[in-house]
């Protein structure tokens, strides 16, 4: 017997010294990341890149990973205000049917290639192609025409007014044509733009490499020498990366470890509100989903205060519209009270007195989980059975966006958020609520189908009239939150930390990730 | 001839009350083992009564307490959702044991059986089968869980049927061992020379050889299928990570090991006792039972 605990306290001893060498190996790594005079950015986010062609990127990870190689005519600064940025200046005209810009004379592609009107051209060709059916055609479907008027100015024609052009313009990066030219098909995987940072190697699931390009126009803007995206699904390890040095920058920081983070002197945490409204769509072309009643009784149901603390740690505000306030045309609406009552009552007149049985989808991250378990303990209340189907990230869009016909679909209910990447109201609305956005057109996983809906939203992106658009979003805000194709939630708060000798690396409201300013002391 | 046979029985019985008791005076100078037979014992009288008798609802959340710390109200804290800690533990030893426990019932029986065809038969069906097991061993148990977790979707159900999977060589050859000893023995010579059906041999006679073998062996596959059962729900394929249990719970609080220790400390503790008095007392069990260390 003797024999057998001595047995038992080697292995223990062995198990020591294994995970004491190999947390040893991790400090050695870091003394390297940190290493004095070393402008290395690594860069450390919860999610992977889909794709990195930037005319066809729909997620906010991909968005913000092809901004550091791309750019378009405008951009957004740090509070999401359009700022020229390929473009030195633009016009609109007074019928603001016309866009002109006087393009920057001394940009270059990572290639080589000069940026021109030539440039322009060749890329906007590229989008309105019918064939090559790109997540960027949509920011251009009310361009008419684009016409060159010399080397460095281009005009863009609409075939009708629309007020989030600008917007939509800061949406479009353009790609070297030679690189256009050689292999489109590759462009997802190998990047040329005119960004401050080039292409290195991107290895699906791990990192992302990025080195500076040393003839940026606007060179001084950054003095990290090479970049690295690194998806880390995981909350803890991403936030002791952050700790250890192994990353300069997270985000997001996960809610829990916002207090020990805090009290830490090497990093600095940033607390920004958002755009991203968090959300379950609800699949009204299914029963008992169709019924309103049931819909409503599911948002009574839920206590938001409650989620913000357990879910959120308390960092959120409650959704009290179908955008979060920081986006474009935001009204507010009275939030559905947690009321236990009046959601049986309604699932009652609804027939559904017993309760029903439903299906909850996510993604796999820890806090997706943690908010359907939320959801599903509030539905319990009620009576609706809830069961949690976690999907990893390709496998749930695949399941979501591939069936053609409503009928087709299968989802019922999908904890979700939602980020207009422009920041406008027509961002916030259009793709989500409109009947021409089902799946796989658009994000209208509710397949919300309401005409006056419709119709409003192609008034308000017709009219250039200010006063008219606020009128017509506050009346798209009220009816779709009366009708509650979403169980409303919270909006986020951002969190994201960074290293103290680390600056300008920011979190825009929309949840993108901009590094073209990083800047080592 | 009637005389005889009656005196035999009684002989025999009076021998069967011996052995047990005197496995039980063996087994009880085993300390550690007799120990972890009381914590097995303990676990299982919380597995039957456990839902009853725990203070709170084990799913019923407190949004006023989240993550409170070890208290008198909460022995072992509250978790992410308010709900006690120790009566999830309480409730999730069903989960956990019911499935690991039956995952290896399955894998022995399946292994039993084939372990006695292959080792009293022997020649091409021995061959076939041990090839077999040869290829089954060859796979890491638990990526073969995995694999087999993975073709038949996530799961309770599934995880018992990829844990027992992976336990079935390993008894197919521990059995055959057992029975290609105690075919050569002379009772069982006996009883074939009498003209009994290899059924009634096998089960009759050579079965009954095999059991102590079983037991031990039994014993200590609990434990590698709790921790099993409890990476594969870890892993988001086993239990609803809604559900007590003991993996799933840890599973999801390694998002507070920095600031909810508690969380993630005594359902670990839980697991690492519970598998630590299944070897144990597997241990203790074969150097009462196993002829060649007794010897």
């Amino acid at each position: 017997m003797t024999n057998k605990w001595i047995r038992l306290m080697i292995l223990l001893g062995i198990i020591v010294v294994v995970s004491a060498c190999s947390s040893d190996a991790n400090s050695d790594n870091d003394q390297g990341n940190k290493g004095e005079g070393d402008k290395e950015l690594t860069i450390a986010i919860d999610q992977n890149f889909v794709t990195l062609d930037p005319q066809n990127a729909g997620d906010t990870v991909s968005i913000f990973g092809t901004r550091a190689m791309y750019e378009g005519l405008v951009g957004f600064n740090e509070h999401m205000e359009i700022e020229p940025v390929l473009a030195e200046d633009y016009q609109v005209s007074d019928d603001a049917l016309t866009y002109t810009f006087q393009l920057r004379k001394d940009v270059t592609f990572h290639d080589g290639e000069p940026f021109n009107a030539d440039a322009v051209k060749a890329n906007y060709e590229r989008i309105i192609d019918e064939d090559n059916d790109l997540r960027a055609k949509r920011n251009l479907q009310y361009v008419e025409k684009l016409e060159v008027i010399n080397e460095y100015e281009v005009a863009f024609i609409l075939n009708q007014p629309f007020s989030a052009m600008l917007n939509k313009f800061a949406m479009v990066p353009f790609i070297s044509p030679k690189a256009l030219e050689d292999d489109e098909k590759d462009i997802a995987l190998h990047p040329v733009g005119t960004g401050p940072f080039k292409f290195i190697e991107w290895n699906q699931g791990d990192s992302l490499v990025l080195e500076k390009y040393n003839d940026y126009w606007n060179a001084a803007n950054s003095d990290a020498e090479k970049v690295t995206f690194k998806p880390v699904p995981e909350n803890g390890s991403r936030a002791a990366m952050l700790k250890t040095g192994e990353a300069d920058f997270i985000y997001p920081v996960p809610q829990q470890d916002i207090k020990e983070l805090e009290s830490n002197s090497d990093v600095v945490i940033e607390k920004t509100p958002s755009t991203i409204a968090r959300y379950v769509s609800i699949n009204t072309f299914k029963e008992p989903f169709n019924n309103e009643k049931v819909r409503k009784a599911m948002n009574y149901a839920v206590n938001k205060d409650a989620y913000i603390k357990v879910v959120k740690n308390g960092y959120g505000n409650i959704l009290d519209s179908t955008m979060s306030t920081e986006t474009q045309y935001y009204t507010k609406q009275e939030p559905y009270e947690f009321n236990l009552e009046k959601a049986k009552d309604l699932l009652t007149e609804a027939g559904y007195e017993n309760g029903f049985e439903a299906e909850i989808w996510g993604n796999t991250s820890s806090e997706t989980l943690q908010g359907m378990e939320f959801i599903k303990q509030q539905l319990a209340e009620i009576g609706i059975d809830v069961t949690i189907k976690s999907m990893e990230e390709g496998t749930l869009s695949d399941e979501i966006y591939t069936p053609e016909t409503p009928k087709d679909a299968k989802v019922q209910m999908w904890y979700v958020s939602w980020s207009p990447s422009s920041g406008d109201a027509d961002g916030a609305t259009r793709s989500l609520f409109s009947s021409e956005y089902f799946p796989p057109n658009g994000a209208n996983t509710a397949y919300y189908n309401n005409s006056d809906v419709n119709t409003w939203i192609h008034v308000a992106n017709e009219t250039s009239n200010i006063d008219e658009q606020e009128e017509i979003y506050a009346n798209i805000q009220s009816t779709v939150y009366r009708e509650a194709p979403w169980i409303f939630l919270a909006t986020d708060t951002i969190l994201s930390g960074h290293r103290k000798n680390l600056e300008g690396v920011y979190v825009l409201p929309d949840g993108s990730v901009s590094i073209k300013n990083a800047q080592f002391k | 001839m009637i005389q005889t046979e009656a005196i035999t029985q009684e002989q025999l019985d009076k021998q069967r009350q011996g052995r047990l008791y005197s496995f039980w005076k063996e087994f009880r100078k085993k300390k550690p083992a007799l120990f972890s037979l009381f914590f097995i014992g303990f676990l299982v009288i919380v597995m039957i009564i456990g839902p009853y008798v725990v203070p709170y609802d084990p799913a019923a959340p407190d949004y006023n307490k989240l993550l409170e710390s070890p208290s008198l109200q909460h022995l072992f804290g509250t978790d992410a959702f308010g709900r006690d800690i120790l009566s999830r533990l309480a409730v999730g030893a069903r989960i956990s044991l019911t499935v690991s426990i039956s995952a290896v019932l399955l894998g022995a029986i399946v292994g039993t059986v084939l372990g006695l065809i292959s080792g009293y038969f022997g020649k091409w069906m021995d061959r076939l089968i041990m090839r077999i097991c040869d290829v089954l061993f060859a796979f890491p148990d638990l990526i073969l869980a995995i694999g087999i977790v993975a073709i038949l979707g996530p799961g309770l159900k599934n995880v018992v049927i990829a844990v027992s999977f992976f336990s079935i060589p390993s008894f197919a050859r521990i059995v055959r061992s057992a029975t290609l000893e105690s075919k050569e023995m002379l009772f069982v010579e006996a009883t074939r020379s009498i003209g009994a059906s290899n059924r009634r041999i096998i089960w009759k006679h050579i079965f009954p050889e095999t059991i102590p073998t079983i037991i031990v062996y039994f014993t200590m596959k609990v434990g590698t299928a709790i921790l099993a059962a409890a990476s594969l729900s870890f892993l988001g394929l086993g239990a609803e990570p809604s559900s007590p249990d003991w993996g799933a719970m840890l599973s999801k609080s390694r998002d507070y090991i920095d600031s909810a220790f508690h969380l993630v400390f005594f359902p670990g503790l839980i697991i690492f006792l519970t598998v630590l008095a299944f070897n144990v007392l597997g241990d203790g069990l074969r150097d009462v039972l196993d002829p060649k260390t007794k010897d």
